[in-house]
């Protein structure tokens, strides 16, 4: 019984991390962003599963973070009111070429960034040609440029 | 000019009208920021503790964490101080100290162990007056046994209650 609690215990609380830190760091792969990455895989586990190697026990804990991911999922899109909390919901960055400092500055993203990503993703020179730029919930940018 | 993206919603979007989304992260961030600042407080173990009582015959401290997590190992320092000689030296630890917890390791090794209504015994022996005994316990905290624990200790010489220690451990999961 203890390791589906602390598995349902982890999956909130991690899910609580990647809220916090905020989409781009879970979408990007710059060294530091790399590093929360990597090491929360390995820290929940052993907090999961401590000293229990058994197959059993994989099961537990797969099974209950399969399910609470269900339950996360189901609960957005059967409540929609519930989305934005649990998945965060698009943010706005550039409108017809003009990018929204606000909502950059909110969001820990630079206009050099931003333009990276539009050379990266869009092929697009100059965030003036940008109709919109939408910072999706998965934490990437959606490019969308202006018709010509 | 482009029309807005399908299912984007400018007062949301773009104004973030009733969005609450940078209070709650950091909301969220500040309560991680106060579970790390906990954390160097020693709220969750396992700093050592040191206790000590004091009898006309003997003094005992201990030295262990009274807090801990699953799985920790941790150490438990025994010290008599003998004022006067104590003849047969002996330690009760409550039923508390091994419940749900490994010992890995007593040094030096007791004359005798034993269990007293269901507490457990290290025969010490004798130990002449001015002099000091160290009896080390390397534990380990088994992960399921989280909760509080009765961690009172007596040291007896014979029969004799000479001091008594109350703590209580918490196990952390």
């Amino acid at each position: 019984m203890d390791i589906v609690i602390r598995a349902a215990v982890m999956f909130v609380f991690v899910w609580l991390v990647t809220r916090a830190v905020g989409r781009r760091e879970l979408s990007t792969l710059e060294p530091v962003d790399l590093i929360l990455l990597i090491v929360i895989g390995d820290l929940i586990q052993q907090g999961v599963t401590q000293n229990d190697f058994s197959v059993t026990g994989a099961f537990l804990a797969v099974g209950t973070i399969a399910a609470m991911t269900v339950f996360f999922s189901y609960a957005s899109f059967r409540f929609p009111r519930l989305g934005p909390i649990i998945e965060g919901d698009p943010v706005i960055l550039v409108e017809h070429g003009e990018p929204l400092m606000r909502n950059l500055k909110r969001n820990r993203i630079t206009l050099e960034e931003l333009a990276a990503q539009a050379r990266l993703t869009a092929q697009i020179a100059h965030i003036r040609d940008l109709e919109w730029a939408v910072l999706e919930t998965s934490g990437q940018i959606s490019f969308i440029p202006k018709q010509t | 000019m482009a029309d807005v993206p399908d299912q984007l919603v400018l007062k949301v979007a773009r104004d973030r009208e009733g969005r609450r989304d940078v209070l709650f992260r950091r909301t969220a961030f500040t309560a991680i920021l106060i579970l790390l600042v906990l954390g160097l407080l020693n709220l969750f173990g396992q700093r050592p503790q040191t206790s000590t009582v004091d009898h006309p015959a003997a003094t005992l401290e201990l030295t262990a964490p009274s807090r801990v997590r699953g799985g920790l190992y941790y150490e438990a320092r025994f010290r008599v101080d003998a004022i006067r000689e104590l003849k047969k030296a002996s330690l009760v630890l409550d039923s508390g100290w091994i419940e749900g917890t490994t010992i890995n390791t007593i040094e030096p090794s007791p004359i005798s162990e034993g269990s007293r209504d269901g507490d457990l015994v290290f025969e010490l022996g004798h130990v002449p007056g001015g002099q000091e005994y160290v009896l080390y316990l390397q534990l380990q905290v088994n992960p399921t046994n989280v909760g509080r624990h009765s961690h009172d200790v007596q040291l007896y010489d014979g029969e004799e209650l000479l001091a008594s220690l109350d703590r209580t451990q918490t196990v952390f999961p």
